[in-house]
């Protein structure tokens, strides 16, 4: 019955239709569209989040760390994390008659920091040097091969594997030597590498507290936390679209509304005959939420498909990964976006169905 | 009019006032009318515009409540029943026919006819409606909608929706308001050959020609009823009991 009566007026209930289906297709499409943004951009600083990198800070004249700095640190550190120092320089790494600029790292605990990519990181470097492998590539070297730098010959052990992660020790330029290859090496950072985001913003939160009570003696650099910021400003970003997409189903829920309501008052003798001829009120009342029920039901299955399109258009049009895309987390917004619609087009077909069948038989025949 | 006095009456109003509050002051739409129909009776009920005649049709076919005294219905109080009982009451008792005939449009003369039946389960809806489409001479309309209908055709398919749930007694109101003359007779011709099965039918009329088929005409003047033996001279069809 109420489909006969939606039929009857495909026009009008088209339009209503097409309300819930350009809201649902905002909330939903939106909705994805942000999670995606958040997915891909969380997907990029990946573990970076649990590094904490800690130098002397140069602003205020400290040029090297103290051995109480460092004895902070390592507390800060413990049960928390590994804290590796770092002796760093920049140097020409000279192979087969090429030549290549590299990030030194003086390490003996490369195997906390570094993934190898063929070879093997020792445990404790003592000699040799471990190469990144943009550095490999331009001097196509491997494992085994010579490198000179700075004048010193050194054996390859391992060739560093391309972090994933945006860290502050990149090790695609780097080469990795033991720290008494420095001519000074002092630490000029420290990193420890934290179990966890918590862990590393605890560390940092406990170094900055103890060294710098006095002055700003070192800069910690705490990833996590900026990364929980972005984190944050995404989800942040992501309600404020949906809640754009909400204005447009709410804005869909008057189409409907109006809709209803110029239908029922077009239809007000024929619900007075209904009534007339014993047609209960309940039934009356029925048949008008079915059809608003419906039109949400219609507009947010074909708002569901089109923003299954749009978002395919996104995976094939960007170069997010499907993982990314498809991802589970992304099937929420659907639903919300689907009940959303049928709800606003229930909710607001229920007035006007309400006063239609409440309308007193006499005064609906009375035209 | 022995035929009525034998019978119990399908509808009956005893004492029935009905009061509008019309801006201010009451209006008294129906003063004190008893008035019943019997099984296969044809009154008209004519009477000038304002009179209260619409009044006393929705009264007696229970979509109005009177403010005070009784509408019976096959024997039962109407005023004291609830508004769900006295839909049902309509649904079981009482057929209406309309001026404007109110045919809903996209839906086929058949349609229309089993409308009433829609929302109960009634397997045999269709074939009643079938069979009373046959009746009133529109076998061959069975699939047209209202707009591929001439009036007369309409009104006959509103009488056929009417008589669909089997009722007591069919009320219209101006049923041949909106017909040329011969188009209402044959429509009048439908509702003398409803009566002859036993059905009772009170028409609301301005229409003198309505009278002419009446068993009796009443006039209701203020609100107040009286036989109006001008007209209700008419008695020369017999009526035959059910």
């Amino acid at each position: 019955m109420a489909l006969r009566n939606l039929n009857r007026n495909r026009t009008r209930s088209v339009l209503a239709a097409l309300g819930i289906v350009i809201g649902v297709l905002a909330i939903a499409t939106l909705g994805v569209f942000g999670n995606v943004l958040q997915l891909a951009a969380t997907n990029s600083f990946g573990e970076v989040g649990s590094q904490v990198v800690v130098s002397p800070n140069d602003d205020v004249g400290v040029e090297s760390f103290s051995e109480r700095d460092l004895q902070v640190i390592r507390r800060a550190a413990e049960g928390r994390g590994e804290v590796v120092p770092l002796a760093t320089g920049g140097g020409l790494v000279r192979a087969n008659d090429e030549s290549s600029a590299a990030q030194l790292y003086g390490t003996n605990q490369p195997g906390v920091l570094f993934t190898a990519e063929s070879g093997e990181i020792p445990r404790q470097l003592r000699g040799g040097v471990l190469v990144g492998t943009q550095v490999a590539d331009r001097l196509d070297i491997g494992v085994g091969s010579a490198v000179e730098i700075d004048g010193n010959r050194y054996r390859i052990v391992a060739i560093l594997a391309e972090g994933e992660d945006i860290s502050p020790v990149t090790p695609g330029r780097a080469v990795v030597l033991p720290p008494d290859e420095f001519a000074d090496s002092d630490p000029s950072q420290v990193v420890i590498e934290a179990n966890s985001r918590e862990a590393a913003s605890a560390a940092a939160g406990e170094i900055r507290a103890t060294a710098n009570a006095r002055g700003q003696r070192l800069s910690v650099l705490e990833l996590s936390s900026i990364v929980d910021r972005i984190a944050e400003f995404f989800s942040l970003l992501n309600s404020f679209l949906i809640a754009l997409a909400g204005i447009s189903l709410v804005v869909a829920g008057v189409a409907i509304f109006n809709v209803m309501l110029m239908s029922t008052s077009e239809r007000r003798g024929e619900i007075g005959v209904l009534r007339a001829v014993g047609v209960q009120k309940r039934d009356v009342l029925r048949t008008l939420v079915v059809e608003a029920g419906l039109l949400g039901v219609a507009g947010g299955v074909v708002g569901l498909l089109l923003s299954l399109v749009a978002v395919y258009a996104l995976y094939v049009l960007s170069p997010l990964a499907l993982s990314v895309v498809a991802n589970p987390s992304n099937l929420p917004f659907f639903a919300l976006a689907f009940v959303f619609g049928v709800v606003v087009a229930l909710a607001s077909g229920l007035y006007p169905a309400w006063k239609a069948a409440n309308l007193h038989p006499v005064e609906a025949l009375r035209g | 009019m022995s035929t009525r006095e034998r019978t119990r009456p399908s509808l009956e109003l005893r004492n029935t006032v009905k009061e509008y509050d019309g801006g201010g002051e009451t209006v008294r739409a129906l003063a004190d009318v008893d008035f019943s129909v019997a099984p296969g009776e044809f009154v008209a009920v004519v009477g000038p515009s304002g009179s209260g005649k619409s009044t006393m049709l929705n009264t007696l076919g229970l979509l109005d409540v009177p403010t005070s005294g009784t509408v019976r219905v096959a024997g039962r109080d109407a005023t004291t029943m609830t508004d769900p009982e006295r839909t049902r009451a309509r649904r079981e008792y009482v057929g209406f026919v309309f001026q404007q005939f109110y045919l809903i449009g996209n839906l086929t003369a058949l349609e229309n006819v089993t409308l009433p039946t829609v929302y109960h389960d009634d397997p045999d809806a269709e074939e009643r409606a079938r069979t009373l489409l046959d009746r009133v001479g529109l076998g061959d309309r069975h699939d047209h909608t209202p707009d591929e209908l001439s009036g007369g055709q309409k009104q006959r398919v509103a009488i056929a929706r009417a008589l669909v749930n089997g009722p007591d007694v069919v009320l219209a109101d101006e049923p041949t308001g909106n017909l040329d003359r011969d188009t209402g007779e044959q429509v009048l011709g439908e509702f003398a050959q409803v009566t002859e099965r036993g059905v009772g039918l009170v028409a609301v009329t301005h229409d003198p020609q309505v009278a002419e088929f009446a068993d009796r005409t009443v006039r209701i003047v203020d609100g107040r009823l009286t036989e109006a033996s001008g007209e209700a001279a008419n008695l020369s069809r017999e009526v035959e009991p059910p």
